[in-house]
Parts: C-alpha cells; structure tokens; sequence
C-alpha cells in the first residue's frame, strides 16, 4: 500500500494526540486528584430532618485544623445555611439532604455540583483556597420558584472567620 | 475534454497549502484543549477531592 507521506504525519499526529488526550484525564484522576463525589452514605428520613443531629441545625463546623464539615439542607427554594462561610485555605466536606423533592447543590462556575435527593445524604469534599464568593444554585428543576434558588458560598480571609457558634 | 496537460507521481503530489491548514487545526485543537482541561477544569477553585471518610 502507497501511503503519502502527510497521510503518515497525520495518522501520527492523531495517534500523539488521542494519548495526550487519554494521558491529561489520567494525570487529571491521579496526579491532580480530582474525584468524583460519593455515594457511600446512609439514608434517612427526609421527614424527620429537623430532629436530625446534623441536619436539625443546617451549619458549618469545624473538625480539625483547617477541615470543615458543611451540613446543609436544600428545600423548595432555599439552600440552609444561607449563605455558607469557610475560611480560605481549608478542606471543607458538604453534607447535603432535602427536605422535600430532588434538588441539586451547584457551585457556580466550579466542579462542585452534586445532586441533592431526600432520602440520601449528597457527600463531596472540596478544596477552597482563595477568598471569594461563590453562587449556588439548583439544577434540578424543582417547582415553580426553582428560577430563585439560590444559595450564597463564601469564602472569607482567615483572619476574618469565625465560626457563628463563636460569634 | 482537455488532454492531461501533466502527470504526476504519488509522492510528487504535494498539498502544502492543506497541510498548512490541517496543521493549524491541529494546533488549535491542542491549544483550547489544553486551555479547557488544565486552566478551565483543574485550575478551577473549589477542587472536589472526594470524600474523608
């Protein structure tokens, strides 16, 4: 077979290209350490949330140097707390339920986007390092005031975070 | 019809223009992907690292 040579550059080319396509989301998954948000969680009673231990009081609390565990609850069209307030710099794990109907907790213009079911108890664990605010909103639609929900992450200096129990 | 005013052989061929612009899509096909997945997609704030449990 007579191949032409800029055939062969460019079957080579394609060839180079879809392994550094294959190796740039296996660096992404491993070098990277991006994750996909988990489902190990057990579930629980959507009805009874304001007797939860965790989602009785929606809250962000702390739970070693710079780790944060967030409890948030989502209903029609509210997210809990509002707005949410970690330091910079930290590792802050979401914890999010429903109250009512299926949900989604999506941090605007970021990977941290999950889907908020009641009954199950929605985990991902994200790293924060600079200040700033952050839009969440609901993805899934969930009523007729889906359009305004909408929830509000904040991301404060170290120096001017405290805790609301503290305050 | 025209007569064959020049016959050439498989390899006399030689479309530099196309190559030109085949290389030039090739380089902007590895420029935005490289712009998307490591300064849109890893570079983002907020990194999901899974979970601590």
């Amino acid at each position: 077979m007579n191949v032409h040579t800029y055939e062969k550059v460019w079957l080579g080319a394609a060839m180079v290209l879809i392994v550094f396509f294959i190796a740039s989301v296996t660096y992404g998954a491993i070098g990277a350490g991006v994750a996909m948000v988990d489902d190990s969680e057990e579930t629980i009673d959507p009805d009874t949330l304001g007797e939860d231990d965790r989602f009785g009081d929606p809250r962000v609390e702390q739970v070693g140097d710079d780790e944060y565990e967030v409890y948030a609850v989502a209903r029609t069209f509210v997210f809990q707390p509002d707005p949410i307030e970690v330091p910079e710099d930290s590792t802050v794990t979401f914890y999010i339920t429903s109250g009512d109907v299926i949900h989604s907790f999506s941090v605007v213009g970021t990977n941290a986007n999950v889907m908020v079911i009641p009954g199950e108890v929605a985990t991902m664990t994200v790293e924060v390092d600079e200040p700033g605010e952050y839009g969440i909103v609901c993805n899934e639609y969930c009523g007729p005031g889906h359009h305004d929900m909408e929830g509000l992450l904040v991301v404060q200096p170290e120096d001017e975070f405290e805790l609301e129990d503290d305050e | 019809m025209s007569s064959i005013e020049r016959e050439i052989g498989h390899d006399e061929y030689d479309p530099v223009g196309t190559l030109a612009l085949i290389g030039l899509y090739f380089l902007l096909l590895v420029v935005l992907w490289t712009f998307t997945y490591f300064v849109e997609f890893l570079g983002g704030d907020l990194t999901v690292v899974g979970t601590l449990l």
